[in-house]
């Protein structure tokens, strides 16, 4: 289609333009396991001295595996109470005569749309008089809540697809609603369950200010809220370990992202917020 | 519909017997209505407890003087010094705050049982009970000159024990009713008028109240006008520039250069979305520190190592706008990107037989049939750049000097994180609930917008 056309001086100019990020993300792996002279970026050793963390914790901080288990917690529990509810209430949005279901799907429209972000003070004194503030219940609650609406949405979006046929033969054969959502549309919608899942994961395992401003104690930290307040620390400045901590934390999400691309750049393209 | 026509007249007899041999719950459960609210309850709880019960909170909290020092379930009476500085200068009444301010000595039963208890003599306290019971005295001296007046003469330390338990003083004694308090202040204080017992109890009032100062407060602060405009420059610069520009920008060029190059750019673009904002912030402020990349890089030039993203108002605006664009730009690089891949290979092919050169292309095929993306991104990133708060607090925590401070960010510093420690949740939860009215205004907008009936597939089964 653009056959007399050249097309390496558009791959210039990206590369050009796209330098700075690549710069950052390369330092990002380079920093954590070099050392370089001062006022260069030349590495000049390699040295594991950085990672110290992993074994050895700095005082008045949580253990590192403390808080990977937090975020590993957060983030599951998150992704399963959404990957839940979504496939329960997307199949009911997609398929069944409920009462005002033009409303449910213009709500879940509104609610997705709708920054859950300002709500923050109002949910911050509500877990705190409920007594779930601080706690990684209350906190996993809320993400979950936040990420529902668009968890509902892609499911919807995936039921779409599944032919009625499937569901009418189970009924003719005599099978409850039940049992033919249970039994034959969820097989069915499967990699889009996985899909939300993983997204959802990688949702949660990054969030910051839920999980800062919710749970911000010691026992409940995740690591997104660990490594900024390493980072905010004035008094020992170490961009190395901040950077090992970091690629410590985001080295799952990479694995993810490139083993299960295909997957999340649809998700990501089909109106995610950000 | 043909096949739904047809199963509803073959295929409910087996249904039907069913629902009639089964009972109660379980028939309910299996038609379409039971089953369908059953699935959404779950997701019903989490939208009312997480979404309608914050914004009404939001609404109602934003007329309180919540904050740290008042609490949030609810406060005592307290006459501390401030309480009585309050009845003094807004009630006018000085003189009764004095008198509450200072102790007095009152010789009731209750300090000769405590008496009794300290272990002093029986003769004094018989004694007193018999000169003095009944009386109050305003001044220490005058009590301890009538203790030692009595037959008995106690020592100087006993004297002191003695006028010790009779000391009574309201000042910053806590009560948990206004009732406790109004019957402290009348054993002290015994003709006490109704204004006076009004004014006392809202005066030591320690909890929340209802108010409106919040929202007289934001009409006429002039830090609101300042974070306005922020936010009102933030969001369009960014959305403009990046979300829009950008995005526009990659999915065109990535259209066309072979696909694998493509792609390499793709990801290398989606970085800034896929990972975690606390480490994209911390590579950006590894490259703007003092003693970070770009310092480094320009003291070879013999300019001065300097913060980048701090030294000055513009500087620290470039790098919040760079900051939260390439997170942005990755969102509008996809959906257009998948617009122009739809675009009939055919209308590209003739373009090039007519010896079209690309930016033709681009004017006449790509960016008329990139109208409603456009659209579509410029909406949903403009709610999502309203209320974006990470990447700023993050990488600017909105300074220099508040040069960068942005309304969400304001919210957070105001009720959620300062570093004078008074959190004030209901001026917070007024600047929010701006935020609140915004957000379900345009989303119901976005929702009439883009045409929602159209995604409406009537059920097929009907039952």
């Amino acid at each position: 289609m653009t056959g007399h056309l050249r097309s390496w001086p558009i791959v210039l100019a990206l590369s050009v333009a796209s330098a700075p990020l690549v710069l950052m993300y390369v330092y990002l792996f380079v920093d954590t396991v070099t050392n370089a002279p001062p006022g260069s970026f030349v590495p000049n050793e390699f040295t594991l001295e950085h990672w110290s963390f992993l074994w050895h914790t700095p005082r008045g901080r949580p253990s590192i595996w403390r808080v990977t288990l937090n975020s590993l917690l957060f983030a599951t529990s998150t992704a399963a109470l959404v990957v839940v509810i979504s496939s329960m209430a997307g199949y009911v949005l997609s398929r069944l005569n409920v009462p005002a279901r033009g409303f449910f799907l213009a709500g879940v429209m509104v609610l997705h749309a709708f920054p859950a972000i300002t709500l923050i003070v109002a949910i911050f004194l509500v877990l705190q008089v409920v007594g779930l503030y601080n706690t990684l219940i209350g906190v996993i609650l809320v993400k979950a809540a936040i990420d529902m609406p668009l968890g509902i949405w892609l499911m919807k979006g995936f039921y779409d697809t599944v032919p009625w046929e499937i569901e009418m033969a189970g009924i003719q054969d005599g099978a409850s609603r039940f049992t033919v959502w249970r039994k034959l549309v969820l097989p069915q919608v499967k990699p889009g369950i996985f899909a939300l899942a993983l997204f959802a994961f990688l949702l949660g395992w990054g969030e910051f200010i839920l999980p800062q401003v919710l749970a911000p104690g010691g026992d409940v930290q995740v690591l997104s809220v660990y490594l900024a307040s390493l980072i905010a620390d004035d008094n020992n400045f170490d961009m190395a370990l901040f950077k090992s901590v970091g690629l410590f934390y985001m080295a799952p999400v990479l694995i993810l992202f490139f083993f299960f691309q295909g997957h999340l750049m649809n998700i990501y393209g089909g109106g995610t917020k950000g | 519909m043909t096949a739904s026509r047809d199963i509803a007249r073959d295929g409910p007899a087996p249904v039907t017997a069913r629902a009639v041999s089964a009972r109660g719950l379980a028939s309910w459960l299996n038609s379409s209505k039971g089953l369908g609210l059953v699935l959404l309850a779950p997701a019903m709880v989490l939208v009312v407890l997480f979404f309608l019960v914050p914004v009404v909170v939001t609404g109602l909290i934003a007329f309180t003087n919540m904050s740290t020092a008042t609490g949030i379930t609810g406060g005592a009476y307290q006459v501390s010094p401030s309480a009585l500085r309050v009845l003094t200068d807004q009630h006018g009444m000085g003189a009764l705050a004095e008198r509450l301010g200072q102790p007095t000595y009152t010789v009731d039963e209750q300090g000769l049982a405590t008496l009794e208890e300290m272990g002093i003599e029986p003769g004094i306290v018989a004694g007193l009970r018999e000169r003095h019971l009944g009386e109050t005295y305003s001044s220490r001296r005058e009590f301890e000159r009538a203790i030692r007046a009595l037959p008995e003469r106690p020592a100087t330390r006993t004297v002191k024990r003695i006028s010790a338990a009779f000391s009574r003083s309201l000042a910053n004694e806590r009560f948990a009713s206004a009732g406790a308090l109004i019957a402290a202040a009348e054993a002290v204080e015994p003709d006490l008028d109704a204004a006076e017992k009004q004014a006392l109890v809202e005066a030591t009032y320690t909890g929340w109240t209802w108010t409106s100062e919040n929202f007289r407060r934001l009409a006429t602060s002039r830090d609101t006008e300042r974070v306005f405009f922020n936010t009102l420059f933030f969001v369009a610069t960014t959305l403009v520039l990046f979300n829009t520009g950008y995005a526009m920008v990659l999915a065109i060029a990535t259209h066309y250069i072979p696909e694998r190059a493509a792609g390499i750019f793709r990801i290398i673009w989606f970085l800034p979305r896929i990972s975690p904002v606390v480490i994209y912030v911390l590579l950006w402020k590894w490259l703007a520190w003092d003693t970070g990349f770009l310092s480094a890089l320009l003291s070879n030039f013999g300019v001065r190592p300097r913060n980048w993203m701090l030294d000055s108002a513009t500087n620290a605006w470039v790098f919040v706008i760079l900051i939260n664009g390439f997170v942005g730009a990755s969102m509008g690089m996809v959906i257009f990107a998948s617009a122009i891949k739809a675009i009939p290979q055919s209308l590209f092919h003739a373009a090039a037989v007519d010896g079209a050169y690309r930016w033709q292309q681009i004017r006449h095929i790509i960016l008329p049939h990139l109208k409603w993306p456009i659209l579509f991104v410029t909406c949903y990133q403009t709610l999502s750049l309203l209320t974006s708060i990470d990447q700023t607090l993050l990488s600017t925590d909105g300074g220099p000097g508040g040069a960068t401070e942005i309304w969400s960010l304001w919210i957070y510093h105001t009720a959620l994180n300062n570093y004078a420690g008074n959190l004030q949740y209901g001026y917070g939860a007024a600047m929010a609930l701006v935020l609140v009215v915004i957000g379900i205004t345009l989303s119901l907008l976005y929702l009439r917008l883009f045409n929602y009936n159209a995604l409406i597939i009537k059920p097929r089964i009907e039952h």
